[in-house]
Formats: C-alpha cells, structure tokens, sequence
C-alpha cells in the first residue's frame, strides 16, 4: 500500500496501520510515543528524533536518511539495516551497532554508551562522527574510504586502525591517538574543529610558549596552548604574577598571560594538599585574587562565601 | 589533422576549428550558424606548426571549449539536428560569476530576444517575456504570442522579470498560461522560467512556484530551468524525456533536494543545482545529496553541478569517493566556498569518464592550483577579478 507521508504518519501514531506500507518521502514521526514501528515499512527518509523507540523493526526499509537523534531508550538495531545516512545523535541507552550495518554517513555524536562494533559492515564514501563517543576502544578494521572521520572526544581511543582512509580530514581532539596509521598519513588533520599539523597533535613536546603566542589564529593558539599544558606554557610564557598567598597544598600564585585577540590566560596555580602534585587551573579571566579563583572552581560566584574549613 | 571546438555560455555560442596540413595551420571561428572567417599561419617546420596547433587547442579547452563531435553540435549549427535534441553543451546555464548580472544573451545555444508586441513573432526566434516597473505586461504578450502562428514552431520560451513592480509576485500566473496554451506549443523543447538580474530582484529575493505543471503539460520538453529558491517545488517529479534540469538558488530547500532524489527522469543527462547558503533558505546537509551521489537515480548523466554551495568543501570529500564520480563527464562544483580541502581532495579523483572539472570562483592557493591543472582532466580554476587577496571571510558566488 504506497501512503502519502501524512496520512502514513497519522495511520502509525494512532496505531491504525495494518500491513506493509510504502512512503515516498519523509516520513515524519519525530517525538511518536510508541516502542517499536509496524512491519513493513518502506520509505524514503524515516524521521523518529526524540521518539520513544526502543528497536526498529527487521523488516524495515529506508531509501535514504535515517533520523534518530535524542532517542533516549533506543537500545537495538535490526541486522543489516541499510540506509544512505544514519543519524543517531545522544542516544544514550545504545550500546551496539547491529551486524551489516550499511550507509555512508554515520553520525553518533554524544552516544555516551557505544562501545561495540559488529564484526562486519560497510561504513564508506561519507563521513563517520563519533563525536563524544566516551565509550569507544577501537574502531573496526573493515571500516573502508571516508570523506570525513571525526572521533573528537572518545577520551578512551588511542589508536586508528591501518586500511582507514580520509578524503577530507580526521578530527581527534581530545583523543588518546599518538599517531596515524599509514593508510593516513598526509591526511589533514584538525583537533575539535580547528585545523592543526602533525607536531601539535602528536608532538606537542616540541611545542614553545614563544610559538603559540605568535600564533594568528587564536583557535588553533588555544589548541597549541592546550596541547602543551597550561603549566608548562605559564611558565614558559612568564605569567604575571597578580596575586601570592598559602593554602594547605603551599604557596600559590595567580598568573595572567596576556593573549592577542583573544581573552586573556589567568589560572591558579597551586599544589594539591594531599598529593602535592602541581595544577594549572584556569579561571575567568577577571578574576583578581588566588581565594577568589579558588572560590570559582569550588562553584563558589560569591567569593566571600567560601571559608573551607579542610582541604583534601 | 583537424579539430573543431565549440563553447555556448550565456551571451555567446562559438565554433573554432583548426586543420593542420604541412607547415602550416588555418583557424576557422566565429558565431555558430555562420562561416565565419579564417587565418592560416605558416611555420618553418612541420613540426612548428603541429605544436602551435596543440597549444592553440589546449588554450581553447582551458577557456571551456569542447568538442563539437562529442557535444551534439557542428561548427556551423545551421541546420538544427535531425533529431531534435538540444546539444548539450547548450544546457549550461552561466559558466562564470559575472554572466549572472546580465540578462540571457543565449539559451539552448540561441540567441534570446525580447518579445514584442508590435511586430509579428517569428518561430525560428527565441522569446523573453518580461515586464518593467511602471508597465507588466508579461501575461498579456505570453497571451498574444501563444495565440499567434508562431507559437507551433517554437522550441524555447524564456520568462524574465514576471513580477513587475511587485517582487513578492510567483510566476504562477506565467505557468498557468504556458499550461493552457500547450497544444498550441506543441513543439517546445526548452522552457527557462527567471532570467533576472540582480539588479530587476535578487537571487534569494525571487518568488518561485511548483514548477512541475511544465513537466506534465510538455511531454517533449528537454530543459527546464529556473531561476530562485523561495517557494519553488517539483511536487510531481516525472518527465519521460526530460534531458537537462537547472535550477539556481541563493539558498534550497531540502524538500527541493528530496524531489530530485525521488524524481523519476530516466532520460536526465544534465543536472545543475545551485545549493546556496543557510543564510539564505539552505537547511539540506551533505547527506541529503547522497542518493545523487550513489549514482543510482539517473543512468545517462554526464553533467552534475553543486554550485554555488556553502558546503562545497564537504561536497568535493564525498564526491570523490562516489560512483557517481565514475559515471559522469563534467563535474562542476564552482561559484561555491571551495577551498584548499575541497582541492586536496578533488586531487583523489579517479575517473574512467571525467573530462572536465569546473571549479571557477574558488578560494584555492596557487600551488593546489598548479596541482589541480596537473589533473588528466580539463580543468577551470579561474577566480573573478577581485577574488585574488586572502580574506578572511568566505562567500558563495550568489548569495542575496
């Protein structure tokens, strides 16, 4: 039965569909209430962002995009769904991708629970976001030529897999990646949407104060400075000193570093009282005195508010 | 040894033939349709004159020449092929930035004239209809052209500024009249609704309607091309024979994306789509593109334009890893914000059928230029004047 999209929508969300239906267009059930979708579904675009579905169906068919973003209770995919982009934006109940997924554009920004990969698929020609993807270890190795690979923010990935292959750029911000596999090299690389080179995202040893602060642009100085750690660049950059006194970790400082272009560099720096390790904690950049900055960080706006009584 | 090249853009159509024989060469060039005029220039060696020639040709094909024999028109283009098909080369709508603010000198290779209604219409003559500021009269001379003898011969009509003093108006009313009169335009062929400069309403400004009437009304229609993105629709995207669909937005509408996605145009040779910017009604993201991409929709394409996009960069890095890329002839991604990225990964193209690449109106640097021309390919990488410097902010050619 070919339905037009609206009449298909309405017939689902009242539940009067019965038998296979055919939509050729977008099929618009953004916010459904129900768990699951009838049988037989055929359509063009399917559009189910923050609807309460928890699985799709395994006969379900769609021609071109799949939208499923802020589905908080999506937990399974159908084997072998096919689609020509998949859109699972924050859908933090998923933890898997079904065996023989197949698309060209995967987006899973913010799928805090994703860690498993099937043991075969097709993810290729478009671009694959992982963005926030906390949860992920590896990526698979069948994973083929992308336009764009962006796993900013999967805090727990140290490696990409040799066989991967960029057209455009691959994006590890905040990753634990050290290096590209050879099916990467020359790839552009960027760190959470700022351009950088080899040396600032994995030698960021050889990086100098001197040379972050003669950098232009102020996005990819941030990224520079951020790679090098504000400790070391504080020191290197020869901070001001705005204000000294002791807690219980030692003497602390509050230190400026004036940045062109951009809001200036002030942070704490101090000795944590049990550990005695040293931090570099930045504040907002008004900040005047080392008890006012700390009173930020404790969550405090009202620094006469913060007397701690012990420190740990 | 002889070569002959033709180039349609909007204001010109143009042959240049050359034929080498011994030490010696005769260009032949002029507008298509006339003999035009000739020059043989000597040289002290055969060689001399054979190398004279193949730079003389590389020179042309860099300025968007092509191959008479592969494009469907001859150097002299009198006589109309047997066939009837619009060669394709006519299809293109502007080759380069500055054509946009002048009106059509062309259109399907012909020259456009503007109607008037104090003297006969003649058939073999391509008409605008248009109205001014003070009088609009575009329906009313629509009106009395269909009415006239002419109206059976001709092959394409070209609507300009339908709106007269009112830019908010949608060619509707334009439409309504072509649809009534299509038994009398039995033999139209190509139909180019918005030929507007900037300067009569802007791109983006320009009221557009659902196109799709004109393509079940004229079931020998070859072209259609519009001119504007607010309100425009393809609600019933089939046509039979449909060759060419051009369609020039400062900004599209992703349900416009998704037309030509579900179309069924078995015939589509050429698609030109003008894909704008979110400041100006874009709301498509790259995916939206990707059953064009996946080269499963139209079977005899050789031309696919994604001009004018914001988001070329993103484009080019998906194209070259497409099937598509492997189907067509001409890919043209220019007048968008195409920049070093796009280029390096235009650089990864690998293409048993690709012949040209038009990436005019870029943000490249000189060396990807240098590069990019190293490409087995006819590459235009021109900038217009003005675009040299570095600036900071980037623009696509058609914005407002």
């Amino acid at each position: 039965m070919v339905l037009s999209a609206k009449d298909a929508a309405d017939a689902i969300r009242s539940g009067r569909l019965r038998g296979p239906a055919t939509v050729a267009d977008r099929l618009d059930l953004t916010e459904f209430k129900g768990e699951s979708l009838p049988a037989g579904l055929h359509c063009y675009e399917l559009d189910a962002s923050g609807s309460d579905l928890e699985s799709l169906p395994e006969d379900l068919r769609i021609e071109s995009r799949l939208v499923l973003d802020n589905c908080t209770a999506l937990a399974t995919l159908p084997h072998g769904l096919s689609a020509g982009s998949i859109s699972l934006r924050n859908c933090p109940s998923l933890r898997a991708l079904p065996e023989n997924i197949s698309t060209w554009f995967l987006d899973m920004t913010a799928c805090v629970q994703f860690e498993t990969w099937p043991s075969k698929g097709t993810i290729h020609h478009g671009a694959l976001i992982l963005r926030g993807c906390v949860g992920v270890r590896s990526l698979p190795c069948w994973i083929g030529r992308l336009s764009q690979l962006n796993v900013a923010g999967c805090s727990q990935l140290a490696e990409i897999p040799d066989g991967i292959a960029v057209s455009s750029w691959v994006d590890i911000g905040g990753t634990r990646i050290t290096g590209l596999p050879p099916s990467l090299q020359g790839a552009a690389l960027r760190w959470r949407g700022v351009r950088i080179d080899e040396r600032i995202a994995f030698h960021p040893e050889q990086l100098t104060a001197a040379e972050a602060l003669a950098e232009k642009n102020a996005e990819r100085r941030r990224v520079m400075i951020e790679r090098m750690g504000y400790a070391r660049f504080a020191k290197e950059a020869r901070a001001k000193v705005l204000d000294e006194d002791r807690d219980k970790g030692g003497a602390r400082q509050l230190l400026f570093i004036d940045l062109r272009e951009d809001e200036p560099l002030v942070g704490l720096w101090c000795r944590c009282p049990s550990t005695g390790r040293q931090y570099f904690l930045r504040v907002p950049p008004g900040m005047k005195s080392c008890h006012q900055a700390a009173a930020w960080v404790a969550g405090f706006d009202d620094a006469s508010l913060y007397r701690p009584q012990i420190e740990t | 040894m002889k070569r002959e090249l033709v180039y349609m853009d909007a204001k010109s159509s143009k042959f240049w033939n050359i034929e080498l024989s011994g030490n010696s060469h005769t260009v032949t060039f002029g507008r298509i349709g006339t003999n035009g005029q000739s020059a043989t220039k000597t040289f002290p060696t055969e060689e001399a004159a054979r190398k004279d020639m193949e730079k003389l040709i590389k020179e042309k094909l860099g300025k968007g020449y092509v191959d008479a024999a592969g494009s469907g028109t001859s150097a002299t283009g009198a006589a109309p092929s047997t066939d009837g098909l619009i060669p394709l080369i006519a299809f293109s709508s502007i080759n380069h930035r500055e054509e946009i603010s002048r009106n059509a000198g062309t259109f399907i290779g012909k020259r456009v004239v503007d109607y008037d209604p104090e003297k006969p219409a003649k058939p073999d003559v391509i008409y605008r209809f248009r109205g001014d500021y003070d009088e609009n009269n575009t329906v009313e001379n629509l009106q009395q052209f269909i009415a006239s003898d002419a109206a059976s011969g001709t092959t394409a009509l070209v609507i300009g500024a339908w709106h007269g003093d009112d830019a908010e108006l949608s060619p509707e009313d334009v439409i309504e009249v072509l649809v009534k009169g299509k038994d009398r335009l039995s033999n139209l062929a190509a139909i180019y609704v918005g030929d507007i400069t900037s300067e009569e309403n802007e791109m983006s400004w320009i009221n557009q309607c659902d196109l799709s009437p004109l393509l079940k009304a004229f079931p020998k229609l070859q072209l259609l091309r519009s001119r504007g993105g607010q309100g425009l629709a393809l609600s019933s995207p089939q046509h039979e024979n449909l060759r060419g669909l051009a369609m020039e937005t400062g900004g599209m509408d992703v349900s416009v994306v998704r037309s030509v996605c579900i179309s069924n145009f078995p015939n589509l040779e050429y698609l030109e789509l003008w894909l704008g910017t979110d400041e100006y009604g874009a709301n498509f993201s790259v995916p939206d593109l990707q059953p064009i991409l996946s080269g499963r929709l139209f079977p005899k394409l050789k031309y696919l334009g994604l001009r004018n996009s914001q988001q070329a960069d993103d484009i080019a890095g998906v194209i070259v890893n497409s099937p598509i890329a492997s189907r067509i002839e001409t890919l043209d991604l220019s007048l968008g914000v195409l920049t070093d990225e796009g280029a390096n990964a235009l650089l990864k193209l690998s293409s048993p059928t690709l012949k040209k690449l038009n990436l005019h109106y870029n943000y490249f640097s000189p060396e990807v230029i240098k590069q990019l021309k190293a490409l087995p390919l006819t590459v235009d990488a021109s900038k217009p004047s003005g675009m040299e410097e570095e600036d900071e902010w980037r623009f696509v050619a058609v914005g407002e």
